[in-house]
């Protein structure tokens, strides 16, 4: 019998392959059913103009009731965007990917949401809390309880 | 690690300390030049004061006898040490650590806590208590905090073990990392705003329709699985459709195990059981099922991000999660605001149930 999550997300990359991500998102690699790499960059005008950011998506075996382990990935020269809810590790505060999290969500909803976080960003900056997080930061992000309290980036 | 270097000893005023290079060293706390650098275990300079009846030849690094010689000043003040030539003894150290620099802790000495010379109004009770015949004194407790601080400065492993390594000591913590490190924990097993599943009751009474021919549901989809509904299933039990009181319908194998850990609908956040303020919807827009940006802005008193500004948003929800009085106070009265609400008792009562399962909870991954 195959799992929920696995017949989620093949739903889920059979739609990608068929109908291609929303302009500026791009799948990198879907392996298998554990971890996805798509990389996003901001269309338009924007502070990232020119930048290209790989975002890695990490499932367990109860996706989509449980969210996607979603962060930016910092290894082999890439790096996380500077914005004030990137941390320098890739961690990523963002709502829908712990408390507001849906199984109506998806994949490519996430990285859309992202996008425009990315994209309606003022200033860049990294948290202000950012060299204390990533000091002890877990591995996994879905392990920190952020608390979101602006809603305005 | 620098607190590694050797202390010096002021032969003036009996000091250890780290001293004051301007250029050549004088004596951090007496200004005296007498100063000399404690290299040499088996050449203490402060032998020649004890009378050489020392840790000479124990093993005892010379941390340990700057310790013993603040055991010695500070937690024995009515026994009269060494010789003081100088009338305003005391000393000073430096504990580094992290990257906040060298943070210098003065003890005794004529500018510094428990010395007569300054008015009772200067005087700090609590260090000065033990204070007689003029000598610096320090109280025990507090001696104990110099003492942390000195040893998680070090991170000396070899004294306390892995505590004193890891900058903690029972309930104590004696610099930036360990404070840090329970700070995540704190926000880590912080539950305050965590969504609050529905109750077996809710869960049970929830109308089930069992798919059949012609069924208005059959041109549905579950939102969860995002597949249609259908007839011809393997699983007999995808056959169950189960409707929300917000009229969204769901396989009933999709959406249990949500509403196991979040009372809502994962289509219009619908509220089965009333949930923390954080993530009360809109009023005046209910449905905001696919809203994929950030939570709506809270009215009133959510707490704030402990892990960023607010120092006071973390102790109230830090207070929030130690007092589940206090917690489910706040629940009751969502409760009693919200009129979705079906059953505020048994909401309460689950709500305090920490192991359940979370949405964004973490599950064995890879």
């Amino acid at each position: 019998m195959t799992s929920i999550s696995s017949r989620r997300l093949a739903k889920e990359l059979a739609e990608i392959h068929s109908e291609g991500c929303p302009v500026g998102i791009e799948l990198v690699k879907a392996d298998d059913f554990t971890c996805w790499w798509f990389t996003i960059e901001v269309m338009g005008e924007s502070l990232y103009q020119g930048e290209k950011f790989t975002l890695q998506f990490r499932f367990d075996s109860g996706y989509p009731i449980s969210s996607p382990a979603v962060q930016f990935v910092v290894t082999d020269g890439k790096q996380a965007p500077i914005h004030p809810h990137v941390y320098s590790n890739g961690h990523i505060c963002a709502s829908i990917l712990g408390n507001e999290w849906s199984p109506v969500l998806s994949v490519v909803a996430v990285c859309v949401t992202l996008q425009s976080m990315l994209a309606s960003c003022k200033e860049k900056q990294r948290p202000v809390d950012n060299d204390r997080y990533i000091r002890h930061a877990p591995d996994n992000p879905k392990k920190t309880q952020f608390h979101y309290d602006d809603d305005t980036v | 690690m620098s607190s590694q270097e050797p202390m010096w000893y002021c032969h003036e005023c009996n000091s250890e300390m780290r001293p004051l290079m301007v250029p050549d060293p004088v004596c951090a706390s007496c200004r005296g030049s007498f100063v000399e650098k404690m290299e040499n275990p088996s050449d203490d300079p402060r032998e020649f004061h004890r009378g050489g009846t020392g840790a000479d030849g124990l093993g005892i690094d010379p941390f340990l006898l700057v310790l013993q010689g603040l055991m010695d000043r500070g937690m024995s003040p009515r026994r009269p040490s060494s010789p003081r030539p100088n009338a305003t003894p005391g000393f000073s150290f430096q504990v580094r650590s992290g990257s906040n620099g060298p943070a210098t802790i003065s003890i005794g000495g004529s500018r510094t806590l428990g010395n007569d010379s300054g008015g009772d109004g200067d005087r700090i009770p609590t260090l000065s208590e033990n204070g007689e015949d003029g000598q610096p004194s320090i109280a025990g407790p507090l001696m104990a905090h110099y003492l942390m601080a000195l040893l998680g400065g070090r991170g000396t492993g070899d004294i306390f073990g892995d505590a004193a390594q890891s900058g903690r000591m029972g309930d104590y913590v004696f610099n930036q990392e360990a404070l840090d490190q329970i700070i995540t924990q704190l926000m880590e097993q912080s539950n305050t705003s965590r969504p609050v599943p529905a109750t077996e009751e809710i869960m049970q009474n929830l109308p089930k329709d069992v798919l059949i021919e012609g069924s208005s549901m059959l041109e549905k989809d579950c939102a969860v699985c995002k597949e249609q509904f259908k007839l011809e299933t393997e699983d007999p039990a995808e056959q169950v459709v189960v409707t929300l009181p917000c009229k969204h319908p769901f396989h009933e194998t999709c959406i249990m195990p949500w509403l196991k850990s979040s009372g809502t609908c994962p289509v219009c956040r619908h509220q089965l059981v009333p949930q923390p303020e954080h993530h009360t919807p809109p009023r005046d827009s209910p449905n905001t099922g696919s809203r994929p940006s950030s939570p709506s802005q809270p009215r009133g008193s959510r707490p704030r991000s402990p892990g960023r500004e607010s120092d006071t948003g973390f102790l109230s929800s830090l207070f929030g999660m130690i007092g589940s009085g206090s917690s489910s106070n706040r629940e009751s009265r969502n409760a009693r605001h919200n009129r979705s609400n079906s059953n505020p008792e048994n909401s309460s009562s689950s709500s305090r149930n920490i192991d359940r399962h979370l949405p964004g909870g973490w599950d064995e991954l890879d």
